[in-house]
This record gives C-alpha cells, sequence and structure tokens, in this order.
C-alpha cells in the first residue's frame, strides 16, 4: 500500500478496507451458521463460505497473527488493520490437525491470495464435519459498518467484505 | 485489582469458540481484565490476543482485573473459565 494511500484512503472517510474470497464456494450470510459462536457474531461479523476446493489463500495483504497448530483455523491483521479470523469447517478443533496441511506460520508477511493452508473437504465431510467456512472480522467495533457480499459463488480473491472506518 | 489462576482442564484449549466467548464474557466489565499465560499476555477483551496465546491444556492462566467492578469481573470470570475450559 502506498503511503498516500495509508494517509488519505484507509483511515479517512475515503475508500473502504476490502476484504477477498480466501476459498472457492458459495458466500453465504455469516448468520446461516449453525454454530451459535458465529450465527450470532459472537466472534463478529462477517460471512460463510461453503468450500468447494480445499485450499485457503490470503484474502488480502496481511501478517499471519496466529496458525492453529491444527491448521483448521488461522487468524490475520491485514496491512489495513482489520484482525480476520478465516475457521475452515465447524468443530474442527477436535481433528487435531488431521486432513489439514500449514503452508504459513505465525508472523509471516502474506500478499493477497498467498496459499495459506490446504484441506481434504470430502474427507472432513466424511469424518462428520460440516466444511462451512466462516470468515469474520475480530475487531468489528473499530469499524462503523461492514458491507458483506453474499448469494455470490466466489472464486478465491472475489470481494466478500468492505470495511469502513 | 484482583486475581486468580486457572489452569486449563478442556483438552482442546483455548481454541476460537472459548476464546470468543472469553471475550464476550470480560467485555461485560468495566475493568481492565488481563490474562497471563505461558505464550504472553493479552487484553481479555480484544479476541484476537487471547487467540494468540494459544493456551493449551493443562496450561496455567492468571486473569488479573482492575477496575471499579474487579470483584464481579473477577468472579465473573472464575465462573466462566470453570464452566467452559
Amino acid at each position: 500500500m502506498g503511503l498516500f494511500q495509508k494517509l488519505f484512503g484507509q483511515d479517512g472517510k475515503g475508500s473502504a478496507i476490502q476484504v477477498f474470497a480466501p476459498v472457492a464456494g458459495q458466500v453465504v450470510p455469516i448468520t446461516q451458521v449453525s454454530d451459535p459462536t458465529f450465527g450470532e457474531e459472537i466472534l463478529g461479523k462477517g460471512v460463510a463460505i461453503k468450500p468447494t476446493e480445499g485450499k485457503v489463500f490470503a484474502p488480502c495483504d496481511a501478517t499471519v497473527d496466529l496458525m492453529f497448530d491444527t491448521g483448521h483455523a488461522i487468524s490475520l491483521v491485514s496491512d489495513s488493520g482489520a484482525e480476520i479470523l478465516i475457521h475452515v469447517g465447524l468443530d474442527t478443533v477436535a481433528l487435531k490437525g488431521q486432513h489439514y496441511t500449514i503452508h504459513a506460520h505465525n508472523g509471516d508477511k502474506v500478499k493477497k491470495g498467498d496459499l495459506l493452508i490446504e484441506f481434504d473437504p470430502e474427507s472432513i465431510a466424511a469424518a462428520g464435519y460440516d466444511t462451512i467456512t466462516p470468515v469474520v472480522i475480530c475487531n468489528s467495533g473499530d469499524f462503523a459498518a461492514i458491507q458483506t457480499h453474499t448469494g455470490q459463488t466466489a472464486a478465491p480473491g472475489d470481494l466478500i467484505l468492505e470495511l469502513t472506518k | 485489582m484482583k486475581a486468580f489462576t486457572f489452569v486449563i482442564q478442556d483438552p482442546q484449549g483455548l481454541h476460537a469458540r472459548p476464546a470468543g466467548m472469553l471475550a464476550k464474557t470480560a467485555a461485560g466489565y468495566q475493568s481492565t481484565i488481563t490474562i497471563k499465560a505461558p505464550g504472553g499476555e493479552a487484553d481479555a477483551k480484544r479476541l484476537m490476543a487471547i487467540m494468540r496465546l494459544a493456551a493449551k491444556a493443562g496450561m496455567e492462566l492468571t486473569v488479573s482485573c482492575d477496575g471499579p467492578d474487579e470483584d464481579a469481573a473477577a468472579a465473573g470470570m472464575e465462573a466462566f473459565l470453570k464452566e467452559n475450559l
């Protein structure tokens, strides 16, 4: 991000912070997630994606804050200050890393589109878990408005969230 | 200031769901609430900071509450941890 944009674009009244689809699939409102921790927005506002492919890519330029050692979730801080949690599947912490491969580590600087996690949606579903993947903004309270782009079938990199300070 | 310690019992540790519920519980109090774990220290009202502790089963947390409602905050946080972790 250029200095001019940093000074006048992201922090002022100007352009919104954009977050892009980390995974391919149908984008639905977060309220459709059956797990109330997500569905009731306890972890923050956002969307959920029903994955059609087992690859999670960086949703914007960011720093990896925490790659869960199980690979089922990752939190990132975007260069513009959004705290983003991507949680691949529901209750999947219980898989203890099975069916997940980690491709990024804590503190890594990543660019939009960098591969973060690979997972096996068929095996996770076969093990009895919902693969729906919430993408939430943990510091939702820091933004005046969070616009969601649901109802689309997204490719990785398609716009899903716009945050306005 | 009120402080107490708690050892995590849940075999899955302090993962996303309990971290979110913990932050929500902490947000209900005026006091500043800090959690110390072997992996560092976090503001209990900030979800990402709590997750970053990556606290696992068997690890000891020290929870400190400082503010006008610190007694209620410490009691509330302790009850939350006992029930959920």
